[in-house]
């Protein structure tokens, strides 16, 4: 019997198993009148031996118990980031995939209606990303080349000392910010980013009204989604933020890390 | 059949981690973050109505999935800051690597490959998946399996034996 010679895929499909037992038989039969190919075949072969060997002794080390132990975590457990676990007790969000209602499923949407239960600056948020993310002419009030006018009068106007993250690391730029009115007729910031690809994401900054946080008023980091944007929003002492985007939930994520990180 | 039956799994993902990632304490980091997605997921697992010992191989085939999942996230980011495009179509005139003619070994060499051709080849090489397997844990199809563990063996055999790679486009060295 004879063959033409076997392409480069029949080849691998050989010193894998993957050919029928007669194909595979052909190409034996080829590679034994056909020395050069028949070296590169057994090099194959040794490849895959010497990758079947490699870290062959992690096989028989012991387990590290904090491998053993990830089996016992809670199922809805979820493991922030270090900078995050550190100073935060835990609540998970909305349409996360690991919601509060479902035994481990993937959560279902948020129900209607579930959207009124978020805090007010978080749907002040949504709204005011909503409206300036598609902004072309006139995404902020003031840009990023004024900076420190921008800190300070929306410092004055919040009435706390505000601080801008930078995001430059993860590829977002300072766009600028704005000043919007907020629940009973208080001061709210919008910060804008862009990366080179256009994507925007919005942090926005709203001051807690007194009494309204209290003291056993956990620190929680939820997520929520509003069409394909996600937000991830976190209350730090009397401030409110909330970061939103179009973006994965594991971008967001690395965004919202960021931020919380400086501004903490 | 419950969480526990996992454990029996961590050897061997520990090992293939090690390969994946190269370096020990993120290998194992790896594998922690995949039995913790296990124990958020386990009530999407599944397992086949066939004997135990199919079904041991499906846990473990799907607990690679879920690392899978938790290492292409990794490498996405990661590849926005350090790495060159792993393109599937062969890229001549492109080569980032030293053309030094250095013979590197196994561990080093498979460092140098891209991610997504690491996977294909650890999962076919060491792990003995079969093409269709690998292609349904890493959600690609078939002939990109085929395609990404033919060019990653040859990037591999160019590299130990210190041939400068010609149409290679590997991961930019650290």
């Amino acid at each position: 019997m004879s063959m033409n010679r076997p392409d480069e895929t029949t080849l691998h499909a050989w010193v894998d198993g993957e050919l029928a037992p007669e194909r595979a038989a052909e190409v034996a039969q080829w590679l034994s009148a056909h020395p050069d190919e028949a070296a590169r075949a057994a090099a194959l072969q040794a490849q895959c031996a010497g990758l079947q060997a490699l870290h062959a002794q992690v096989l028989d080390e012991p387990v590290p118990p904090r491998l053993r132990r990830a089996l016992r975590r809670p199922p809805l457990q979820w493991r922030w980031p270090h900078a995050l676990a550190a100073g935060m007790m835990l609540a998970l969000g909305l349409g996360t995939g690991y919601g509060l209602g479902g035994a481990g499923h993937d959560a279902s949407p948020p129900a209607a209606g579930a959207l009124a239960q978020l805090p007010v600056f978080v749907r002040e948020a949504a709204a005011a990303h909503a409206v300036y993310v598609p902004e072309q002419r006139h995404p902020v009030e003031v840009a990023a080349q004024q900076q420190a006018h921008l800190v300070q009068w929306l410092s004055k106007r919040l009435g706390v000392p505000l601080k801008v993250p930078t995001l430059d690391a993860q590829g977002f730029h300072l766009v600028g910010g704005r000043l919007l009115p907020g629940e009973a007729g208080q001061a709210r910031a919008q910060f804008m980013y862009q990366d080179a690809a256009g994507e925007r994401v919005t942090l926005y900054v709203s001051v807690l009204p007194q009494g309204k946080t209290t003291a056993a008023a956990p620190t929680a980091f939820q997520w929520t989604r509003d069409g394909s944007t996600l937000g991830f929003y976190w209350i730090d002492g009397r401030q409110g933020y909330a970061v939103s985007a179009a973006l994965p939930r594991e971008r967001l994520h690395v965004l919202a890390e960021a931020i919380y990180r400086q501004l903490g | 059949m419950d969480i526990d039956d996992a454990a029996a799994h961590i050897p061997r993902l520990r090992r293939y981690a090690r390969a994946l990632v190269g370096d020990a304490a993120r290998a194992d980091d790896l594998v922690q973050d995949t039995l913790e997605r296990a124990c958020q997921k386990w009530a999407l697992w599944r397992p086949p109505a066939a004997p135990a010992d199919q079904v041991q191989a499906a846990l473990r085939g799907w607990l690679l999935t879920l690392m899978h999942n938790l290492f292409a996230n990794q490498w996405r980011e990661a590849a926005r800051e350090r790495t060159i495009d792993w393109d599937e179509a062969p890229e001549p005139g492109h080569d980032p690597t030293p053309a030094l003619g250095l013979r590197l070994d196994l561990e080093r060499a498979l460092a140098l490959l891209a991610p997504q051709a690491r996977e294909v080849l650890l999962l076919v090489a060491m792990e003995q998946y079969s093409y269709a397997e690998t292609a349904r844990m890493l959600g690609i199809p078939i002939g990109t399996v085929m395609s990404r563990l033919a060019r990653a063996r040859e990037q591999l055999r160019r590299l130990m034996e210190g041939e400068a790679p010609s149409r290679v486009a590997l991961k930019a060295v650290k």
